[in-house]
């Protein structure tokens, strides 16, 4: 059931989602046949200063197997990442469900669920029902459905981030030579510092002919900032790092999403009789600090629902207590696994600090360690001292070291 | 890039009637006016001249940033009837 005229019509993701092996076990050759643009095998990490900005750069070596040749490679994808568009991408994969037997009804509206002896028997589209033993909520960070089953009360705007994204059009020549890339390879950049005081970041993802170039904010420290997005992705794309990136490139097309942000502490109830919950709806959505992974447990997460409604369809048993086993088999997965090892992540990424002062920190520091003015030179750590003198006290840095390192290291 | 051209280049197709509708009563005696501010689409915008929120549905991206962040339960907020609404071509 999809409310779109088509599967992707209403989805909108940054551009990038980690390679998952979940759809080969439905589609043998998935990522050999899926309509995927670049298969990333460089990652840049940028803090960036008022001046200046420092970058972390990751790059698969050019005769490694962890490079993917190009479509149909059959190298090791574990390291890659693909870019994708989502209305050619899940149509296409909507398509392969069909093919094997799937019925598709698109521009169909879920208006709530139909509920009867404390069973949800299927989901009320406008005017009409359509009843099945089991309905599966893949209806985003919103779920009403789930909202209505009383399997969540809601995201708050503390929880979630707001993604913006503008596409522009390049030639795939001049792709690859900006950013250093050969045939369908591909590369991703996010920026953090960029976002003026905002809890967010800044990311630019190559298609095979365009840039993904967008913010992902969180939604209340917009409105305490009271920055407009568009606003501030129009500075964001003005900015140098991003201009020189972008010229004489040709804006496509502009779209806006939320995401869920707080990780395991709201991951909702995640079944109730005859329903199931996955993907942004149940909040699977984390950061381990360097990437960003969303689709690919939504994707996953989809599966094991699926799996877990056919053994209950064998059985002939929707009840709750049979249901869940979904969540049983999630905790097993990397699914809420790694939500559950990156769950702190949350509570450090809620530091204003992390997004204006840090970066500044970095690169007041980065600018005294390369300056060449005559004077004698310093060690690293008193240039270290002077950088956060007036920015931030000891104490705090050492707490927000601790924290940040919970979250992410140990 | 200008941020006019943005808005210009989202493609929809547009229900005759609004799929969210404000209470002007409670926007009136809202003070943060949120929304004319964090709505990605620019769907809200005060009104000096009429004192008011005006708000334009066709824009909407359906994404729900007005929904979290109105606190006054002054949206009566769903998703356009099905195929209406936003339709993404790249994204």
């Amino acid at each position: 059931m999809e409310r779109g005229e088509y599967p992707g019509a209403k989805n909108m993701f940054g551009g990038m989602m980690a390679y998952c092996p979940a759809p080969e076990e439905l589609v043998p050759g998935f990522w050999d046949q899926a309509p995927w643009e670049r298969a990333v095998i460089k990652r840049v990490l940028s803090v960036a200063g008022e001046g200046s900005s420092t970058s972390l750069v990751f790059q698969a070596h050019s005769d490694s197997t962890l490079r993917p040749a190009g479509a149909g490679s059959t190298s090791d994808r574990t390291l890659t990442a693909f870019t994708l568009f989502r209305p050619f991408f899940d149509r296409w994969y909507a398509e392969q469900a069909v093919a094997r037997g799937v019925t598709l009804l698109t521009s169909c509206r879920a208006d709530g669920l139909v509920i009867r002896d404390g069973m949800v028997r299927g989901i009320r589209i406008s005017g009409d029902s359509v009843e099945a033993p089991l309905v599966i909520a893949c209806d985003g960070t919103l779920s009403f459905l789930a909202q209505e089953a009383g399997l969540h009360t809601g995201f708050r705007p503390d929880q979630v981030a707001l993604g913006v994204r503008a596409l522009y059009h390049l030639t795939e020549e001049e792709i690859n030579e900006r950013f250093g890339l050969l045939g369908r390879e591909g590369a991703t950049q996010e920026f953090l510092g960029c976002t003026e005081g905002i809890r967010g970041g800044g990311f630019i993802y190559t298609q095979t002919e365009t840039l993904s170039v967008g913010l992902v904010l969180h939604l209340d420290s917009i409105k305490s900032r009271s920055i407009p997005p568009y606003e501030l992705l129009e500075r964001f794309v003005a900015s140098s790092q991003v201009a020189s990136l972008l010229r004489g490139a040709r804006l496509m097309e502009y779209s806006a999403h939320l995401l869920p942000e707080a990780g395991m502490r709201v991951v909702p109830k995640l079944c109730a009789a005859g329903l199931l919950v996955a993907g942004d709806a149940a909040g699977f959505c984390y950061t381990n600090g360097l990437t960003q992974e969303g689709m690919n447990l939504a994707m996953t997460s989809g599966l094991i629902a699926a799996q877990a409604g056919a053994a209950a369809l064998a059985e002939g048993d929707f009840s709750a207590r049979k249901l869940a086993r979904y969540r049983e088999k999630l905790k097993k997965s990397f699914v809420l696994r790694d939500l559950a090892t990156f769950s702190r992540a949350i509570d450090f990424l809620h530091h204003d600090r992390l997004f204006a002062v840090y970066p500044r920190v970095v690169s007041a520091l980065m600018e005294d360690l390369y300056r060449s003015d005559g004077t004698p030179k310093e060690k690293i750590g008193k240039l270290g001292r002077r950088a956060i003198k007036d920015e931030v006290t000891m104490r705090q840095l050492l707490a927000d070291l601790f924290q940040g390192g919970r979250a992410f290291l140990w | 890039m200008v941020v006019d051209e943005l808005f210009d280049l989202v493609s929809y197709r547009i229900y005759p009637e609004p799929h969210i509708r404000l209470n002007p009563d409670v926007c009136q005696s809202c003070t943060h006016r949120v929304c004319t501010f964090a709505c990605p689409a620019r769907c809200y915008i005060w009104s000096e001249e009429r004192d008011r929120v005006e708000f334009a549905y066709e824009a909407c991206l359906e994404c729900g940033t007005c929904l979290l962040l109105c606190d006054r339960g002054a949206l009566d907020w769903h998703y356009p009837l099905g195929g209406y609404g936003v339709r993404f071509r790249l994204t």
